[in-house]
């Protein structure tokens, strides 16, 4: 059924608990929980989300700590503040996003699995895909570094106005993710944490 | 106008609260305490508590409802539980069973 509205939590709303639906949602507020969606989810400035996120893409440009699985893309924008793995095909960290997690660009499903077994409490899947996923090599270059692999960014669906796709996938553009990366906790991180 | 709006599809199993108004079309289960209005429109489904400034049902609603000002049962509306609000109103059309406390 489609929505004559898109979803919003609005900046003084406070959500604690399980998300699901079918259409867009837009966070402006706080969500402690889950989030399930089958279309894009937006955590805008000023938003705090501590959840687990299955949604098909992701932009971020709040406060999101918990661990996300994207069918299609996630996108974290200059004043994003990201602390979780992060799953999907396209990932794009923009200049002055702070990170801080793994990157897995591969195969999306097994991440999924391992989450979604997570969550019921069952250890990580038994399946070959999930094992794979687990074992370091598969996408140990990037975490040392702190470089995104090049085929990240296959020039993804870009408004107009922003800077263009390849300077996303350059390392000197993002030097603050360079260093976030495999390294400890960053101050507003520990912050947020603490707060809670 | 409302600052929360939660669309027809969204299902939410937990609790919503904040200081804003708060538009529900969609499904709501656990609680719901916010400072200012909410509305249930037609189509969605409450089951939880719900605690605001006005309460307006137009959807199904199942649980207590606390309205600080006033709790309004649309014409289309379905209510089960217990209302508590100085004003009530109850239009025709409108299905309710609980009880009612106007001592505000």
């Amino acid at each position: 059924m489609a929505a004559d509205k898109e979803t919003i939590i609005g900046v003084e709303t406070r959500i604690s608990g399980e998300i699901r639906g079918d259409e867009d949602l837009v966070i402006k507020g706080r969500v402690d929980g889950k989030i399930h969606l089958s279309q894009a989810l937006t955590v805008e400035k000023g938003a705090i989300v501590q959840a687990d996120v299955d949604v098909r893409t992701l932009v971020v440009s709040g406060t999101l700590v918990g661990n996300v699985v994207a069918s299609e893309s996630v996108r974290l924008l200059p004043s994003a503040r990201v602390v979780g793995d992060l799953a999907a095909p396209r990932v794009a960290l923009e200049s002055g996003a702070a990170y801080r997690g793994r990157v897995d660009m591969g195969d999306v499903e097994a991440a999924r699995a391992a989450v979604a077994s997570r969550a019921v409490g069952k250890p990580v899947a038994t399946s070959a895909e999930a094992r794979d996923r687990s074992a370091p090599p598969r996408m140990a270059p990037a975490p040392k570094t702190g470089v995104i692999a090049p085929r990240a960014i296959p020039a993804a669906p870009r408004a107009p106005t922003e800077r263009p796709a390849g300077a996303i996938a350059s390392p000197p553009a993002f030097p603050r993710v360079a260093g976030v990366v495999g390294g400890s906790a960053p101050a507003w991180a520990k912050k947020k944490v603490r707060r809670r | 106008m409302a600052n929360t709006v939660i669309g027809s599809s969204i299902v939410i199993d937990g609790e919503v609260s904040g200081e804003e108004a708060l538009t529900i079309l969609g499904t709501v289960k656990g609680k719901v305490a916010m400072a200012q209005n909410v509305v249930i429109e037609s189509g969605a489904t409450v089951e939880a508590d719900v605690e605001g400034q006005t309460v307006t049902v137009s959807g199904r609603l199942t649980g207590n409802v606390n309205a600080r000002e006033k709790l309004e049962l649309r014409p289309e509306s379905k209510m089960v539980g217990n209302a508590k609000a100085p004003r009530i109103v109850v239009a025709d059309g409108a299905s309710f069973k609980g009880n009612v406390d106007m001592d505000a």
